[in-house]
């Protein structure tokens, strides 16, 4: 103890950190592990301790289980700001892998495949191939997730290095739970690529039904999902199947249920007997109903779900409807999507039932819920002819107990049932007229007025009804005003008497010059010219016979509702949205480019738009691709031929004609041109370096106008005076003649200097597997390295300048530039991070101080001089390295310049 | 006062843990040395991305051996590990003649640094038994380490892979050690 007495005579205020790291240093285990506590307490809180980076690595090599997780849990935290130490972890992590302990290996290979490095994942791959072999299940399960998160990181990786192969025979393993862990593997790789990867032939079908009752629940939802794409060769197949995974509806775990009853559903498909499909209809209901037993949220889910099965299969829940009646403590969540279902199941034989209990909806208290139920009774009375009469009858009762919002909505619906049932149930339209006074809702104003106008010549006092509601004319919204103007036009067509004619005149009038509505304006001039020009043709034209409408609402459209049926258990199947719509799938580059992209306002980065015409592009979160999502799809792969086909025609080679056309994304059109397609053989490509976020980026665009379908895209920079090389592999997808794609490829600095004097050269090569290598110059801009803290205190600028001998100034004229503003001069520089520091005038001459900074810290303090809206720019600028100064001037016009 | 105590006290009895780097290019057989030492066995190796550590108990001395991966990537963290550290093991592969230059080079750059200006350097001229392995004498010209001053240094023989010469430099280096050389 003596020896560490001493510490108390120092003094003890160092800091956290500090003392972090003695500690961490300490030749006591059990203060090693108490400091490696602190770090991971102090991580958990968010406080920075990545500066601790080599001392906590430096306990990794430990056999106390729990400081290796420790110091796993810190190195997943911080290897990412800490990429070139991360490397000082791998030994370790291959001699874990190794470890006799098989919890050791597998926490190993796990970690390693959370750390995504660029570097330790070169290492990850060896450990990783004995994973995969290994003796113990827990570890095969365990590498065949990283093998899906490697695919992440660098798909290229995993296929050159036979992971694939290696996933695909761990579905053949005797272990259920590494079955069912490759199978979840592959389902996400598969999900991530275009290509197809994961198949499921016969053979494997058979391991994977074998599996499927031996593993845990959560290995069957991934098989019975991963068995729910697989197609079946023919009915008899596909019968087997389902006939092996029918138990599993039995299951307690609502996700296995409903997985197997989408698995059950994608085969049905295929199932030709009527017997068959009638039994299994048979077979799914229970299960169904039993969801709804659960937690008001999963029967939400369950409800949702329902919801899609019963609009492609009526007949499974057809004599279930009392499971969908509300009960008074349903949350409304689940009350609105019963009710939803309800109107979907009902049918003639059960109308009276389902009419009663919506009756006793619509006297409940929450409006919402009554209004939705009233408006049921209207969709059935549309969808059962039959029962119609009945729907209407209970709907008037509803209206005499004049509760003011059960009357709109009755009234709302009732004009749906006078167009699908058109001169029946006229005799009711009395009834409605007392209640015109409560009405207050537009919906429900323009629905009665609709009402009036429609049958105009059988309510006596038609005109004077109008006339009430044309007092308030100006005030009204919309939707009252148009509804008002088109039946006081056929008011006044059924009966061109003297009252109409003046109510037409005021309507027509007020509609015109009053509003600064267009739509309202230009349908009363359609109006007026119609009745000046030929009353005839405009009773021809406001009166004609209307289609019949049916119940068509919440139909999902077919295609649609099949590409649901085939996400069922999914949060698409809850959304009713497809997945593409709110997911938003990484096949370029990287996280940060996608963002970057969709930022920038740009279209859903092109190679998307390129992939259109094979997938469906994903997330619609952004107009241009919205736009391609759904009647463009077979027109931009239609379209894709035409420019090709014109190229071959006219001989072209020049593909700058060959403006593509079919895509939404000419992103970037400013883009400089490298290499033209005349040198390209039809491959065109520009690019440009871009500084984005603190990060440089090549931004390229590849258009393809040769005959041939280019894929295998690769680039490589020569060595050049900032060492810039790209971080990641060029991620472009087979290109089709004809279209094109863009793409952010992230750079670094100082990875390939080439010695000598700087110049501004950047050679690319970039090859393909069609064509032969090509080779292009581009020039490197400077600005595009400064960095975002180029700002100087003015204090800093002055000593900085000062401490700089004279012979590090250099000056440059620029006779044809001209400043015409000072703010927007410095604005454009400020965006390229040159920053402002003073100014001054001089005569008539400004003169302006700027400093700017590129990596290592090398600045460029700057004074720019002119006068303004004279052509003649000085600029002298003042750095540690003037040998840069040359490559400064030619960033500086071209900043000015644009 | 107190510290000198406790130096004393526990190189004595031996209970004092000593921080001990291997150094050395990449395949000059650190980490087989390493593992000879504590298991006694000779083990297969990878090259080593990283570090290894294992305690070696030795001559009433605990050894906290610290096996740092010697390729040029790996090379400028070492210094991650100089602090506190009481000796160098520099690793040479006596049959890599071509690259002892290389080795000087290195040796000579840790020697200039501050944080280790305290420690004991012992260089193990590893690989005798491969053919055409310079002997120790051929090693400390090429090394030059007759240009070391100020510190205490030995150089011996081994064999990594036949177990030679690795416990006589221990015990020079346990000895220097206890007699407070570190």
């Amino acid at each position: 103890m003596s020896g560490h007495d001493s510490k108390y005579f120092s003094t003890t205020k160092k800091g956290e950190i500090p003392e972090l790291k003695e500690e961490l240093n300490s030749q006591y285990k059990d203060k090693r592990k108490d400091a490696v506590k602190k770090v991971i307490a102090a991580m958990t809180v968010g406080k920075d301790v990545s500066s601790l980076f080599t001392d906590v690595v430096n306990c990794m090599q430990t056999e106390n289980l729990e400081l290796k997780k420790l110091v796993y849990l810190y190195l997943i935290n911080y290897a990412k700001s800490q990429p070139d130490l991360a490397i000082l972890a791998v030994n370790t992590f291959v001699k874990d892998s190794q470890d006799p302990n098989p919890l050791i290996r597998a926490l190993a290979v796990r970690t390693m495949g959370c750390i995504r490095v660029d570097k330790i994942t070169e290492y990850l791959c060896d450990p990783l191939q004995r994973c995969l072999k290994d003796d113990d299940p827990y570890v095969r399960k365990t590498a065949a997730i990283c093998v899906a998160k490697l695919y992440d990181i660098n798909a290229e990786l995993v296929e050159d290095r036979g992971f694939l192969d290696s996933l695909k025979d761990l579905i053949s393993d005797n272990n259920p739970m590494v079955v069912a862990n490759a199978v979840a593997a592959l389902a996400e790789i598969q999900e991530n690529s275009t290509r197809p990867i994961f198949e499921i032939t016969s053979n494997t079908l058979s391991k994977l039904l074998t599996a499927l009752n031996e593993c845990t629940e959560w290995g069957q939802v991934f098989i019975l999902d991963a068995l729910s794409r697989y197609k079946a060769e023919d009915a008899r197949e596909a019968e087997n199947i389902v006939e092996r995974v029918t138990p599993r509806l039995q299951h307690a775990n609502c996700a296995v249920v409903l997985s197997a009853v989408k698995m059950i559903l994608q085969q049905m498909e295929l199932i030709t007997s009527t017997d068959v499909v009638r039994n299994l209809c048979k077979k799914m209901a229970p299960p169904l109903v039993t969801l709804l037993s659960a937690e008001p949220e999963i029967q939400y889910v369950a409800l949702r779900n329902i919801n899609l099965i019963v609009q492609k299969r009526p007949t499974i829940l057809a004599h279930e409807i009392k499971v969908f009646f509300c009960k008074y403590n349903d949350p409304i969540y689940v009350k609105m999507e019963k009710l939803e279902i309800m109107i979907k199941l009902a049918s003639d034989r059960n109308i009276d039932q389902v009419l009663l209990e919506f009756k006793e909806y619509a006297t409940e208290v929450d409006v919402d819920f009554v209004r939705k139920a009233v408006r049921a009774i209207g969709r059935c009375a549309i969808k059962l002819e039959r029962a119609a009469e009945r729907c209407i009858s209970v709907l008037l009762e509803l209206i005499k107990i004049k509760v003011n919002y059960v009357v709109q909505e009755a009234i709302i619906v009732i004009k749906d049932i006078f167009r699908r049932y058109p001169n029946t149930y006229e005799s009711i339209i009395a009834t409605l007229c007392e209640s015109l006074d409560t009405l207050d809702e537009p919906e429900a104003k323009a629905s009665m007025i609709w009402i009036i106008g429609e049958y105009a010549e059988r309510i006596d006092n038609a005109d004077e009804l109008l006339e009430g509601f044309l007092e308030s004319f100006p005030e009204e919204p919309a939707q009252v005003q148009l509804q008002l103007l088109t039946a006081a036009v056929k008011l006044f067509l059924k009966k061109p008497t003297e009252g109409p004619q003046q109510m037409i005149q005021a309507v027509l009038n007020n509609a015109t010059v009053e509003t600064d509505n267009p739509d309202l304006r230009d349908r009363a001039y359609i109006y007026w010219r119609l009745l000046s020009t030929d009353p005839e043709a405009a009773k021809d034209v406001v009166l004609a016979e209307k289609p019949v409408i049916s119940d068509d609402s919440n139909q999902l459209d077919p295609t649609l509702l099949d590409e649901l049926l085939a996400n069922i258990a999914t949060l698409s199947s809850v959304y009713h949205k497809p997945p593409e719509a709110f997911v938003t799938r990484l096949k370029t580059t990287s996280l940060k480019t996608e963002d970057d992209y969709s930022e920038a306002g740009y279209s859903e980065s092109p190679a998307h738009a390129a992939e259109s015409s094979a997938s469906p592009p994903s997330s619609s979160s952004n107009v241009p691709d919205a736009a391609s999502r759904q009647p463009d799809q077979p027109l931009a792969t239609a379209a894709s031929p035409v420019p090709d086909l014109i190229g071959d025609l006219i001989g072209l080679d020049n593909s700058n004609s060959l403006v593509p056309v079919d895509q939404p994304a000419a992103a970037s059109p400013s883009l400089p041109v490298l290499l033209p397609a005349s040198t390209g053989q039809g491959l065109q490509i520009s690019a440009q370096l871009v500084r984005r976020d603190g990060q440089i980026f090549y931004s390229l665009l590849f258009e393809n106008g040769s005959p041939l379908l280019l894929d295998g895209f690769m680039i490589q920079f020569n060595k050049n005076t900032f060492g810039l090389a790209a971080v990641g592999p060029l991620q472009v997808p087979p290109l089709q003649p004809g279209t094109s794609a863009a793409t952010l490829l992230p750079m670094i600095l100082f990875k390939n200097v080439a010695p000598g004097p700087p110049n501004s050269l950047l050679q690319v090569a970039v090859k393909n597997n069609q064509q032969p290598v090509w080779y292009f110059n581009d020039k490197i801009s400077l600005h595009v390295f400064f960095t975002e803290d180029g700002r100087m205190e003015r204090a800093t600028f002055l000593e900085t300048w000062k401490s700089l001998p004279d012979s590090n100034e250099v000056l440059k004229d620029y006779p044809g530039l001209v400043i015409n503003s000072v703010e927007s001069t410095l604005d454009k520089l400020a965006a390229s991070n040159m920053f402002f520091i003073a100014k001054r005038k001089n005569a008539n001459q400004e003169v302006l101080y700027l400093s700017a900074k590129i990596p290592q810290g090398i600045p460029f303090l700057t004074e720019l001089t002119a006068a303004l809206g004279i052509p003649s720019v000085k600029c002298a600028v003042k750095t540690p390295s003037p040998e840069l100064a040359p490559l400064f001037f030619e960033a500086m016009e071209s900043l000015l310049k644009s | 006062m107190g510290l000198l105590f406790s130096r004393l006290f526990s190189s004595l009895f031996g209970n004092k843990e000593a921080r001990i780097l291997v150094l050395g290019l990449d395949n000059a057989g650190k980490t087989t040395i390493l593992y000879r030492l504590q298991m006694g066995e000779v083990v297969s190796t990878i090259p080593t991305i990283g570090f290894n550590v294992e305690t070696v108990q030795y001559n009433n001395i605990k050894f906290q051996v610290w096996d740092l991966g010697g390729q040029t990537s790996i090379r400028p963290y070492w210094r991650c590990y100089f602090p506190n550290t009481q000796a160098i093991i520099y690793v040479v592969d006596s049959s890599d003649t071509d690259r002892l230059a290389i080795a000087k080079e290195e040796f000579h750059a840790i020697l200039e640094e501050e944080e280790l200006k305290g420690a004991v350097v012992l260089i193990f001229a590893n690989k005798q038994d491969l053919p055409g392995a310079l002997d120790d004498a051929a090693v400390t010209e090429s090394l030059e380490l007759h240009k070391i001053k100020n510190r205490q240094w030995a150089i011996f023989k081994t064999s990594a892979t036949k177990g030679e010469g690795l416990f006589e430099g221990l015990d020079w280096l346990s000895n220097t050690l206890k007699s407070g050389g570190g």
